[in-house]
């Protein structure tokens, strides 16, 4: 079947079999050069973290990846396919520009079923929330719930001053429970200082688009409607992560609740509810 | 204990339990790695293939794997070429089977042919007029497609995906997807069209020789047909099986209607043509080659029974269900027509394989018969026990069924529907719920 090798001729059959399986060989064995070659680009351009968000979030049930307007109440059901990438939803845009009246403040509360969850931050759906400073830069910390579901932290791993986070991305990495968590960033920017204990919070970020670093992030009115179903959530990841069926009985997430699920999978809890796929 | 691999938000048996279930079909896999043992080192005699009976029981089960298996590339080309967004649920089931049915009939195979060490002659040294060269050029090809699919689906692991090399190359190698799954199909077409082309232009064999179409003989098309019919229906009782054995929803009942859908169409083609190929053989091929073709009929294992159930009752009978909306949502019905379909396909082969060449067609020819040793059924059997092994350890450390996540949490049926069909598999997805929407609510 190879020129020059016993039993080949030089006849329309022989070179069109060989030229179509030339061609099929060809295809895949580029297409896998193109594969190898991407991946190295992929890695030496800094894309790792966008890549793993992406896949993450397509991984994600659409139970998790419920859109914000759902919790405002402005649609039944809607499942967000944007990556929560509000700022280029063209959806989300259309129903900020119909909004008009400013909310109550009477209608915000900072208890939010147990969490103090307070009206004057926003929200990353990965727990993190981000706190505008006066002087143009932000503040991030890990809000009540997910301060909550970690417990008591073994180490934390925050950026390096000076270095560039990506929205979506590694914001920080925590220890806890036999876990290495990644908490997601919530903003795009570079990390300016560090926050003490005192500060409660841990970050400072110089937004790379001040304008727009918190358009995606939840707030007001759709905080409450989230916790909810992060409470959820929380039920379920449990269900499926070893630790028996649990029922909602209404009442506030106890501190230390980890203690009562010694057979829990936390690495399996933990990762469903900071979306790790 | 291996829970740190197994997908988050999925729940799976303990692993004694796993291994426990892993431990008869290990026992199976070890007979028959003894009889392929057997078969290698000492000769072909172990098997009660003789000069008459060429074709025997493995090449029926390779004939059989490959046309159930085609569900991998049925199923990647209307995913990715035509874009079929319902199929992503079952795609990477599609590619586990697909994956243990070829490799299953090439290791089948070489064990056959009875020297692997000269596996290369036939790349090397084709014979050109045999349309095997064609099927073993493109099965290969098509295998090392399926073995380069199956990638992804291992590096989604857990575990794996938390190394930044693994998951970058399984992000890029899952993007350019179309191109292995438009390979994969040409691959197919050829070689399953090729498989039954191999018994059409047998002369010598009056009962499968067939008129040509083309370059090709009739059987080429039934083939490719038939194994398209079957993809589908093998997928959906694979994954009925797997929801029974673990108690749990893996896909949505809409994905069963469609693939159903899907098969039913497929098949009532397939029995169309088949039906006016039968119909040309009996009066035009078989008398023309001077046999008057129900004289094939006249021995008392090969009736005309057989006719019978390979057109109408594992054929159009099941094709008139699965294409009834009404019908289908009945699941007996439904899985039902799915297992005949599947036992039409081995029934399809079969005829091909063993009825051919039992007839006789010589005036001087006895009606042979044949019955494989216990060597043959046990190497069959270890392509069988290879599959359960291969399938389990991929179920349970990976996610192939991406819904299985979302029907644990419970989530309401109306509402994942809704999501899933809007979902496209590249990520690119879209909702339904567009800004013109919004802005025709507003105005």
């Amino acid at each position: 079947m190879i020129p020059w090798v016993y039993e080949f001729h030089w006849t329309a059959f022989h070179i069109i079999f060989l030229t179509v399986f030339g061609t099929v060989g060809l295809i895949v064995a580029t297409t896998m050069l193109m594969v190898f070659n991407r991946s190295k680009t992929a890695k030496q351009t800094g894309r790792v973290e966008a890549i793993q968000w992406h896949s993450d979030f397509h991984d994600l049930p659409s139970g998790m990846r419920t859109c914000r307007h759902e919790f405002s109440g402005d649609v039944q059901h809607r499942t967000c396919n944007n990556e929560f990438r509000c700022e280029s939803c063209s959806v989300h845009l259309a129903f900020v520009s119909m909004k008009g009246e400013p909310v109550s403040p009477l209608l915000l509360q900072n208890n939010v079923l147990g969490f103090s969850m307070p009206h004057d931050r926003y929200y990353h759906r990965g727990h993190a929330w981000v706190k505008k400073d006066p002087d143009g830069n932000c503040l991030v910390g890990l809000d009540d719930f997910g301060t909550r579901l970690v417990g008591t932290i073994e180490s934390m791993e925050l950026p390096e001053i000076g270095k560039k986070i990506h929205l979506n991305g590694i914001g920080w990495t925590i220890h806890t429970l036999g876990v290495k968590l990644r908490i997601l960033s919530p903003l795009e920017g570079e990390v300016i200082a560090h926050g003490t204990e005192k500060d409660r919070w841990l970050m400072k970020i110089r937004p790379s688009d001040p304008q727009n670093a918190t358009v995606h992030l939840l707030r007001e009115t759709e905080i409450r409607p989230w916790i909810m179903r992060e409470m959820e959530r929380l039920q379920f990841s449990f269900a499926t992560s070893g630790a028996g069926i649990t029922l909602a009985d209404g009442g506030e997430l106890i501190p230390d609740f980890h203690k009562h699920f010694p057979n829990a999978d936390w690495d399996g809890v933990l990762g469903q509810m900071f979306l790790e796929a | 204990m291996d829970k740190l691999f197994i997908p988050r938000g999925v729940q799976r048996t303990s692993l004694p339990k796993f291994l426990l279930w892993l431990l008869p079909w290990t026992g199976l896999f070890a007979v028959g790695i003894y009889a392929i043992y057997l078969c290698l080192a000492e000769g072909l005699f172990h098997t009660n293939m003789d000069n008459r009976f060429a074709f025997g029981i493995w090449i029926f089960m390779d004939l059989t794997v490959i046309a159930l298996g085609a569900g991998a590339f049925f199923t990647g080309f209307l995913l990715y070429i035509l874009r079929k967004k319902e199929l992503s649920a079952v795609i990477n089931s599609a590619v586990v089977i697909g994956l243990i049915c070829y490799s299953g009939a090439v290791l089948v195979l070489m064990v056959d042919v009875g020297q692997p060490l000269r596996a290369w002659f036939t790349f090397w040294h084709p014979n050109t007029h045999s349309m095997l060269t064609e099927v073993t050029f493109c099965l290969t090809c098509y295998l090392v497609v399926l073995l380069i699919e199956y990638i992804p689906i291992v590096l989604k692991n857990r575990k794996l995906r938390q190394i930044p090399k693994f998951l970058v190359f399984e992000f890029e190698l899952h993007k350019l997807m179309p191109v292995f799954a438009a390979v994969g199909a040409f691959l197919s077409f050829f070689h399953q069209g090729s498989l039954g082309g191999l018994f059409g232009v047998l002369r010598g064999r009056p009962f499968a020789f067939r008129e040509e179409l083309g370059i090709w003989p009739s059987t080429f098309f039934l083939f490719v047909f038939s194994a398209a019919a079957a993809g589908p229906s093998f997928i959906m009782l694979t994954t009925l099986l797997v929801e029974k054995l673990t108690r749990k929803r893996l896909v949505r009942s809409s994905i069963y209607q469609f693939l159903g859908k899907l098969s039913g169409s497929m098949l009532i083609g397939y029995v169309l043509l088949k039906s006016i190929d039968t119909l040309i053989w009996i009066n035009s091929t078989s008398p023309g080659n001077g046999f008057p073709a129900f004289e094939f009929y006249e021995t008392q294992s090969f009736g005309t029974w057989i006719l019978f159930s390979e057109i109408v009752l594992f054929g159009l009978f099941p094709a008139l269900i699965l294409l009834s909306s009404r019908l289908r949502m009945n699941r007996v019905l439904l899985f039902g027509s799915a297992f005949l379909v599947c036992c039409g396909i081995m029934l399809n082969r079969f005829v091909m394989t063993i009825q051919t060449l039992a007839l006789p067609t010589l005036p001087f020819d006895e009606f042979l018969t044949y019955a494989p040793s216990w060597e043959e059924v046990a190497a069959f059997l270890f392509v069988v026990a290879y599959g359960v092994i291969l399938y389990s350890l991929t179920y349970r450390y990976t996610t192939i069924f991406p819904q299985e996540r979302e029907l644990a949490l419970g989530r309401n049926e109306e509402h994942g529907e809704l999501s899933a069909a809007q979902s496209t598999d590249d990520g690119s997805r879209q909702n339904s719920f567009s800004a013109k929407t919004v802005n025709r609510t507003i105005s």
